[in-house]
């Protein structure tokens, strides 16, 4: 009861940023029944999707300090047992999300205990390092398809089957990814407040510090990462079923991990918003570039050159991210 | 004033009719295919090149073409919608198939398109047909090889290009010929030179599947299968590859590859010194205009499956006026990638032109019935029908692949044909010269 009234407690926010979160979350909820196309509703569902797994990894790169760029592999494993588990057993996606959550866990804490001996740099290339070993192992494992990975039939089912998830219509994958950032958002605010939150930002200001102070550092930062790796799981589940055919070179690629950090390092590492806005800003970015400059406009590859060039400037301006420039205007305007 | 009145009634009433039911506003009609193409990242320039053969195709459905002998080319338009234009829509699905499932609800929801053609890429056929399959929306494959992709009892998706099982077979029936003496111009070789085989594929849907394709034919041929690896094709570096699979010592080399990493291949394999007698890609990166200007001379006596060559204007008219025009659009030869994305929206003009209507149900039907002569294709097949049901829906059936071998002829690089070996343009080059 303690821990629910600590998430939906908010009020260490300026009153400024309450109201905007508020306006905001009112708008997605009644997204669906404004005036939108299906290339807005599959943008909205990235958007949502990654803020989720920018919020998972927020909890040990932002809060934490430590740089996972191997995100991928739990994506993987949730998608894969969702998709064995439908496949092989018609099992329903409520039942094999917590399996696949179990299963990230597992292998977050196998893989956790020697990868947090590291730091730094060599941290985030043993992360990577991990994550590439995982998807060669998937790529040549016959039991979850191997390299062609799996394919959830949609003549199989009859839509909209809620216990599968599988529908016909996007609005139901979003309101059912909503359902699961607000969650999100809720977990994410009792984390920052809770005993493991700050002993994770004691950490990162000072591990010797922390030490000394009789925080078990290296237990502190596997348990984050368990908690970063569910979010990621429920997300990569939620992925087998939206798109139906996943494979190791889509699911696992070292492209969704970065992707992952660099939307929480853009919108903000370390903040609850961050994530949320780096996704916010990214996944619009582009879809839109890409549709406007790619697709309308005949300029073919100008759209990632722009996006490159948007997230070079945004970096340079401000290495903390979009939120870091907020707080920036924000110290100025109190001096 | 009331005769005046209904005199003016009667008048608007015409007119509504004339407008609404003309010929000339019906002409105005157009019919939506979306296009989803790998237009930029690794396979940008097969992107190019479908992109151009699909608009060459459509060119011609839309105008009249007295000079062609096609019947796509004797109307401006589809003859029974009342002479509607086709529109082609392009989407970039940069070989990711949750963009390609994106785009394909984008261009179903938003565009409305009438029908649907792509992907080029397996893994992302697959998740664009998915969708096409759920929203019951026609889909016309030209390009995407993997077997399984016909296999999943899909009634939107229909597949004009013959798939990999059949173009491995090819392969092996030329190796197996070689041992018989029937390829042209060279003398019956003793099995044991070309027992020993190694493959390299890239590891997507298409890739993985021509990998154990690979390994159940040389078995069932008798070939001894040294090395079998998949790779990622995004790799900046294959190296370790070439040299695991130079350490197996094969006679001849396997790929299914896409173009950067064909290129890259071919230079690691010359670095290397490697030492292969036989050296054969599954198209793709191995017969693109990149794969050849790239790397030039070294690529003499590589061997590639395809289904169009230059040479085949030799023995097919219409295959050369088309190439001639897609040659002054382009600069470049019709390949494998833009004479079956061409085909693909031929396949379109016929079904819509037999529907008569754009309305899923009768495009359906239409295409289960469908029947093109093979002197109407540009591609060397039979002609195109698809099963209607059993193992393979919505698969061609007279569909055939061509082996063709990179030569030099009067200082210029050619692809010739080398395999049927009825209809081989050239001798083959036999063993493969050393880098």
């Amino acid at each position: 009861m303690e821990a629910l009234s600590s998430a939906l407690d908010f009020s260490d926010f300026p009153r400024l940023d309450m109201i905007i979160a508020g306006v905001l979350g009112g708008l997605l909820v009644i997204f669906p029944a404004t005036p939108h196309s299906a290339f807005a509703m599959a943008t909205m569902i990235q958007f949502l999707m990654f803020s989720l797994y920018g919020m998972g990894w927020n909890t040990i790169g932002g809060y934490g300090g430590q740089v996972d760029l191997g995100k991928a592999q739990y994506v993987g494993i949730g998608a894969f047992t969702t998709a064995v588990l439908m496949v092989r057993w018609d099992v329903p996606f409520w039942v094999s999300m917590p399996i696949g959550v179990c299963f990230a866990v597992i292998w977050s804490f196998i893989i956790g205990y020697p990868l947090f001996r590291l730091k730094g740099h060599y941290f985030a290339i043993a992360t990577i390092a991990t994550s590439l070993v995982l998807k060669d192992i998937f790529e040549v494992w016959d039991f979850v398809g191997a390299a062609c990975g799996i394919e959830i039939s949609p003549i199989k089912y009859n839509p909209p089957d809620f216990l599968h998830l599988i529908f016909k219509e996007d609005i139901y994958y979003y309101y059912v990814i909503l359902g699961f950032f607000f969650l999100g958002i809720l977990y994410v605010n009792w984390f920052r407040k809770s005993r493991l939150g700050f002993q994770l930002r004691s950490i990162k200001d000072n591990e010797e510090v922390a030490k000394s102070l009789g925080i078990n550092v290296h237990w502190a930062k596997i348990k984050t990462y368990a908690i970063a790796t569910s979010f990621v799981s429920v997300v990569g589940s939620f992925h087998a079923c939206y798109i139906k055919n996943i494979e190791p070179e889509d699911t696992m690629s070292l492209d969704i991990s970065i992707l992952i950090a660099l939307m929480a390092m853009l919108g903000g590492a370390g903040s609850l918003w961050g994530p949320i806005i780096g996704a916010g800003v990214l996944i619009p970015l582009k879809s839109y570039l890409k549709e406007w400059l790619g697709a309308r406009a005949g300029l073919i590859g100008i759209d990632l050159i722009v996006y490159g060039a948007i997230i070079m400037l945004v970096s340079a301006v401000e290495p903390r991210g979009i939120w870091g420039i907020v707080e920036k205007v924000r110290r100025r305007k109190r001096n | 004033m009331k005769k005046l009145f209904l005199l003016t009634l009667a008048v608007c009433l015409v007119a509504c009719w004339w407008i609404t039911g003309s010929p000339v506003i019906a002409q105005a009609k157009t019919v939506k295919i979306g296009a989803i193409y790998p237009l930029t990242g690794g396979a940008a320039a097969a992107g190019r090149e479908l992109k151009a053969g699909a608009e060459l195709s459509a060119k011609i459905a839309n105008n009249m073409m007295p000079g062609l002998d096609m019947d796509m080319a004797k109307n401006a338009g589809i003859k029974s919608l009342g002479g509607a234009k086709i529109k082609l829509i392009f989407k970039d699905h940069q070989a990711n198939p949750t963009l390609g499932a994106d785009l394909a609800k984008k261009l179903i929801l938003d565009d409305k398109v009438d029908g649907m053609l792509g992907c080029y890429h397996s893994s992302v056929t697959k998740t664009v047909s998915a969708v096409c399959e759920q929203y019951g929306v026609p889909m016309i494959n030209g390009t995407s090889t993997s077997p399984a992709l016909t296999t999943r009892g899909f009634k939107w998706f229909w597949r004009t290009t013959p798939h990999d099982k059949w173009f491995t077979k090819d392969l092996f029936e030329l190796l197996k010929g070689l041992t018989q003496g029937k390829v042209k111009g060279v003398k019956a070789v003793p099995e044991k030179e070309i027992s020993n085989l190694a493959s390299a594929c890239e590891k997507t849907e298409w890739g993985s599947h021509v990998s154990s394709i690979i390994k159940s034919l040389a078995k069932e041929y008798g070939f001894n299968l040294r090395k079998s690896l998949l790779y990622t094709a995004k790799a900046p570096d294959l190296s370790s590859e070439v040299r695991s699979l130079k350490a197996a010592r094969p006679d001849v080399m396997l790929f299914a590859s896409y173009t950067s990493d064909a290129i890259l291949l071919v230079k690691t394999l010359k670095a290397q010194k490697a030492k292969p007698k036989i050296i054969w890609g599954q198209d793709a990166g191995f017969e693109k205009p990149e794969f050849r200007s790239t790397l030039r001379d070294s690529i003499v006596g590589i061997l590639t499956r395809t289904v169009f060559l230059p040479k085949v204007a030799q023995i097919k008219k219409v295959a050369g006026q088309v190439n001639a025009l897609y040659k002054g659009k382009t600069g470049n030869d019709l390949g494998g990638a833009s004479a079956r994305a061409f085909t693909g929206v031929q396949t379109w003009v016929h079904i819509l032109e037999k529907a008569g209507s754009t309305k899923p149900a009768d495009i359906q039907r239409a295409a289960n019935a469908i029947r093109i002569p093979g002197d109407q294709l540009v591609v060397p097949w039979a002609g195109i029908q698809f099963t209607p049901s059993g193992d393979e829906l919505g698969q061609n059936v007279l569909g055939s692949g061509l082996i063709g071998q990179y030569q030099m002829v009067d200082g210029k690089l050619v692809l010739e044909i080398i395999y049927p070996f009825d209809v081989a343009t050239a001798d083959m080059i036999f063993p493969f010269k050393w880098f």
